[in-house]
């Protein structure tokens, strides 16, 4: 699926803390359209992470309008697929009870076709370099090894749209390399990629980068 | 950061108020300390139930009186004896009850008189209206209205004596007639039908032996006659020169307590012993009721059996509660896995986190202990033999309860100090067998099983200590060793198998591949799990068996013995009528004796000859499947068949098939045996049994020696029966009834074994269910990102529903499987041996509870579908982005 992408206009979210309120995003404006990697950086608690919980559907803006573009208009985020919206979150989210490769495997195998999606599951962890790792549990592997299955599991089905948190935090550079060679690879291929990140590597890769800071969006200022 | 301060630090001295954050936790600690407090507060409470209902089971069947307290004193009363002495001797007892505050009613009872010689001789020498001596003596009775207890012929309120109709005809004796009893004229006041000749009820049951002999059928008891008043008896007593003065004091022994027993038992010893007669007049005998004596002496000897078994299977229950309490303590550490983590990076060691646990859980322990106390005296009341408990046991029971409270804490805060020893772990879902679960443990299991078995082969698995049944200890031992070590073999073995599962899941739909794949991450809790079902279901199935076969077997005998529910026994030949074949069946019973077969020392062997009513023998008789091959219906049809050369067909246990030489008494029946049966139903003595029609059966003269004894069985009340008997011509001598044969009292121990011990299974079972409980909460709190992150990728709950009712209903079948093949092995094993009374027949009997093992396997089921459910209403309640950015 190519050309769709991901517009935000004027988001606001707040949140209770206590008696007062924290006000995440003070009125976000973003576009990210297909074949582009975003990166977005940010101090902790300017709201990233809040910014993406919105664009995914978890969380619902208090004002504001997100929409999706192209094949992808219309749409909610929260009904949008594995091929229309995948995620790396920073929690990763691996099932513990499935082997990495299962792990990897698995969206395609909950679309019911798994055996068709095998080989390029199996591209893509040799890819990140975690192909001798098929046969591992999650807790059997480092948490980078996790972190590179995840976005092996992000990339399976050739998405629309990639929000990744942080995805090459846990990540040496070599290896932090071959995952934003894989994401940029995807943008190349048409998906439209949002990551959130400190990692100058990433931001070195990415199309366009934008800052977050106190809640709102806008260009980078300084390195 | 030093001990000293560190209690007087907010974490431990708000620890009660801030275990309120986890509320799970705080019910952890409340369900585990109750379940241990109720293992091991039953124990004590089970015992005094089992005694009580002991003493009740065994008062039940006795006449009403043998419940009651009760002194009585014979006394000599010689020639001259003033009337006042005579009062004193009567009153002597009533005064001591009245002085302990107890109100007794009084009986007079004459059974002897002064003969001629001086000597006693039994019952007293009634003169008729004329003076003539009657053959037949009589005894004499009065209690408060004894009159209005017998069914009048002729009656008047004239003092005097009452006589029965039978002893009036023999005297030529009518109301307002004069009698001479022990030398004394009296006037007839009322003529009443004889006892034996009705159903008298149960005022008379302390009485029959006044007027049934059960000890022969061929000798009458003195006639009874009544006194109308209490001053005729004493004039009358006066006259024999003897008199029996009871004074009884009415319990309610449906209700008595082992201990009330005790006491009542101590009070008239002691009353019996300030009894002091007054001057002039002999002690000939004094006693009290020794049957309550003897009850509660067998309800002692009945819970002393029960004791080991019932003490080893609290301490294993007690044992597997505290593995609850255990997991309860680390569910704490993971509950409050944030505070703990902060503290122990700020140096805090795992003595002061396991005394902050301590602190938090004391509260919930608390109420756990006292919940559990209250669940084990309700559990008691309401399921257990009775729910008369002695104050002592509900003092140890509270102990016990103290007890699990102190060991409760004790076992939660060590297992969440070791928790944060070794670090707060991300979960267990993907651990593999630790070293310790992968020793092959169960082996030990099942070596000590099979010594259980090996000592058991030599030993009587039931023992009859003073002809009370108490079930061997190893009879419990052996089935709860090799059930446990065999169902964790088994589970060793299925764990092995999972990653093979795993490859056959590959291909499968999604639930059932993620149903697969959590059972194979985690081969050390599917294997618990599969033990934690098999284990209950197991003993169970194997409790209720062998309880279920008991019974059948106990009944079977009482039945076989009898015959039918009760036989009514006969001193004149009773000729069935319509009366008699709507109330039962008539047979008559005669001593046989057949010739003994090649090799067998003595020329013949004796047999007991059943001639039958073929009518209405097979709908009577006590019949149970297990006895012959055949219906007793066909054998009884056999009967009618045609002679073979002249040999009457005959159906017999114990003799082979063919001619048997068969005679009664000396009357030859030449007879062939057409049927045989391993049991067959009036078998009262070990010889074999014959059964032949009766209308086929030539005369028996009475000169024969065949001692023909005439009966009427039935399985209805004994009234109607009476009546019919007397109207067919019989006559009663004696009823036999299933509390002559056995007393069930004496197997009790053996059925309140198995039910305490079923009572364990059900205990290992609600361990079993809220340990999956608490594992389905840590694994859903553990696995929850992977589940939002899944649902995401299009896991709908339909499927996630239908993947956890595939792993937890799929182990649950699977762990019900396997433990009903193992009570089946079990049983089969021991059932042929849990023989109760080996002397009569039959053998133990199989009767499988089909309803307790469907319930079981339902309850299972259920609670392994309701765990499925609860999982996944815990992993719908996540909000992503939260748990994302809290795991974050």
């Amino acid at each position: 699926m190519t050309g769709a992408g991901v517009v935000a206009d004027s988001l606001v979210k707040t949140y209770a803390r206590g008696a007062r309120p924290v006000t995440a995003l003070a009125g976000v404006d973003l576009a990210v359209a297909g074949g582009e990697v975003v990166a977005l950086v940010g101090p902790s608690g300017s709201g990233k992470s809040t910014l993406l919980a919105l664009l995914c559907g978890w969380e619902s803006p208090d004002s504001g309008v997100l929409s999706y573009t192209g094949p992808l208009a219309g749409r909610r985020p929260e009904t949008l697929g594995w091929s229309e919206l995948a995620l790396v979150p920073q929690a990763l989210g691996l099932v513990a009870d499935l082997p990495l490769a299962d792990n990897v495997l698995l969206p395609a195998r909950l679309r019911g076709d798994a055996a068709a999606a095998g080989p390029r599951a199996g591209d893509l962890m040799a890819g990140v370099g975690i192909g001798h790792l098929a046969g591992r549990y999650p807790h059997e592997t480092s948490l980078g090894e996790q972190q590179r299955a995840a976005v092996a599991r992000a990339l399976l089905l050739h998405p629309a749209v990639l929000l990744a948190d942080e995805p090459t935090a846990h990540q040496d550079r070599g290896h932090a390399d071959r995952l934003l060679d894989a994401l940029v690879a995807a943008a190349r291929a048409g998906t439209a990629v949002l990551l959130a990140t400190h990692d100058e590597q990433a931001l070195d890769r990415a199309d366009r980068v934008l800052a977050m800071r106190d809640g709102r969006l806008g260009p980078r200022t300084s390195p | 950061m030093s001990p000293g301060p560190l209690w007087r630090l907010a974490p431990w001295s708000r620890a009660p108020r801030l275990a309120l954050s986890a509320p799970a936790a705080v019910l952890a600690g409340v369900v585990t300390v109750a379940v241990l407090a109720c293992a091991l507060a039953s124990a004590p409470l089970f015992l005094s139930s089992a005694r009580s209902a002991a003493l009740q089971a065994q008062l039940a069947p006795q006449c009403a009186e043998a419940g009651w307290q009760r002194t009585a004193v014979t006394v000599r009363l010689p020639a001259g004896t003033a009337p006042g002495t005579v009062a004193a001797a009567v009153d002597a007892q009533r005064s001591t009850w009245e002085r302990l505050g107890r109100d007794s009613r009084r009986a007079l009872l004459i059974t002897s008189s002064v003969g001629s010689g001086g000597n006693a001789q039994a019952g007293v020498l009634v003169r008729d209206p004329a003076g003539v001596p009657l053959t037949q003596p009589a005894t004499l009775l009065w209690q408060a209205g004894v009159t209005r207890h017998v069914q009048v012929v002729d009656g008047s309120t004239a003092a005097g004596v009452w006589l029965p109709a039978s002893y009036a005809e023999a005297a030529g004796a009518a109301v307002g007639d004069r009698v001479t009893v022990a030398g004394v004229p009296v006037a007839v006041a009322g003529v009443y039908t004889d006892l034996f000749d009705t159903d008298a009820g149960p005022y008379w049951c302390d009485h029959r032996s006044l007027y049934l002999n059960p000890g022969s059928a061929n000798t009458p008891p003195p006639a009874l006659l009544l006194a109308s008043d209490e001053q005729t008896a004493r004039v009358l007593a006066r006259g024999a020169g003897f008199v029996t003065v009871a004074e009884s004091v009415p319990a309610a022994a449906a209700d008595l307590s082992a201990g009330e027993a005790r006491e009542l038992v101590d009070q008239q010893r002691a009353a019996a012993a300030a009894v002091r007669l007054p001057d002039g007049v002999g002690l000939s005998w004094s006693g009290w009721n020794d049957r309550l004596d003897d009850a509660v002496a067998r309800a002692g000897t009945i819970e002393a059996g029960l004791r080991g078994p019932v003490v080893a299977v609290a301490v294993a229950g007690g044992l597997l509660a505290l593995a609850l309490v255990a997991a309860a303590g680390s569910f704490w550490a993971d509950r409050r896995a944030a505070e703990v983590r902060l503290l122990a990076a700020r140096g805090v060691g795992p003595g002061p986190l396991a005394g902050k646990a301590a602190l938090e859980l004391a509260l919930p322990a608390l109420l756990g202990a006292g919940a559990g106390g209250a669940a084990a005296r309700l559990l008691v009341a309401g399921l257990g033999p009775a729910d008369d408990l002695d104050p002592a046991a509900v003092r140890l029971a509270g102990a016990a309860g103290v007890g699990a409270l102190a060991a409760g804490l004790l076992t939660a805060a060590l297992v969440a100090g070791l928790r944060v020893r070794a670090g707060a772990e991300r979960g267990t879902a993907g651990a593999r067998p630790r070293r310790a679960a992968a020793a092959p443990w169960e082996l030990a299991l099942l070596l000590a099983a099979a010594g259980c078995w090996l000592l058991l082969r030599t030993r009587d698995p039931v023992v009859v200590d003073a002809g009370v049944a108490q079930v061997n200890g190893l009879l419990v031992a052996f089935p709860l060793l090799a059930v446990a070590g065999a169902a964790v073999l088994a589970a060793r073995l299925a764990t092995r198998a999972l990653p093979a599962l795993r490859r056959w899941a590959a291909g499968r739909r999604p639930a059932g591949y993620l149903a697969v794949h959590r059972l194979a991450a985690a081969p050390l809790a599917a294997g618990t799990l599969l033990v934690a079902v098999a284990l209950p279901v197991a003993v169970l199935g194997y409790t209720a068996t062998l309880t279920a076969g008991s019974q059948a077997t106990l009944e079977a005998k009482v039945g076989v013995q009898v015959g039918a529910g009760r036989a009514l026994v006969s001193i004149r030949q009773v000729v069935p009528d319509a009366g008699t074949d709507a109330v039962g069946t008539v047979l008559d019973r005669y001593d046989g004796s057949v010739a003994a077969p090649a090799g067998a020392p003595g020329a013949r062997t004796d047999v007991q000859v059943l001639a039958v009513d073929t009518g209405t023998f097979a709908g009577t008789a006590f019949w149970d499947d297990g006895f012959a091959d055949a219906p007793l219906g066909d054998l009884v049809s056999a009967l009618a068949g045609p002679a073979t050369d002249g040999r009457l067909p005959v159906v017999a246990t114990g003799l082979p098939p063919g001619p048997a030489d068969l005679r009664l008494g000396s009357r030859p029946v030449p007879a062939e045996v057409v049927a045989t049966a391993r049991v067959l139903p009036g078998r009262r003595t070990v010889d074999p049994v014959v059964l032949v029609a009766a209308d086929r059966l030539p005369e028996v003269p009475a000169g024969a020696g065949a001692d023909r004894q005439s009966e009427l069985w039935t399985d209805g009340p004994a009234g109607p029966a009476v009546e019919a008997l007397t109207a067919a011509g019989g006559r009663l001598s004696r009823t036999v009834e299933p509390a002559d044969v056995l007393t069930t009292a004496d197997f009790l121990g053996v059925t309140w074994t198995f039910g305490y011990l079923s009572a364990l299974a059900v205990l290992v079972g609600v361990v079993a269910a809220g340990g999956l409980l608490l594992h389905v909460e840590g694994r859903t709190r553990l696995g929850v990102v992977g589940h939002v992150m899944a649902r995401r990728m299009g896991l709908s709950r339909g499927t996630h529903l239908r993947s956890l009712v595939a792993e937890l209903v799929g182990v649950a079948a699977a762990g019900t499987a396997l433990g009903a093949l193992l009570a089946a092995a079990a049983v089969a094993v021991v059932y042929r041996r849990l023989d109760v009374d080996l002397l009569r027949a039959p053998t133990p009997l199989l009767e499988v509870p089909w309803a307790a093992a469907a319930a079981t396997a339902g309850a299972a089921l259920l609670v392994a579908g309701l765990a499925a459910l609860y999982a996944r209403a815990a992993a719908d309640r996540a909000h992503p982005a939260a748990v994302l950015r809290e795991d974050a």
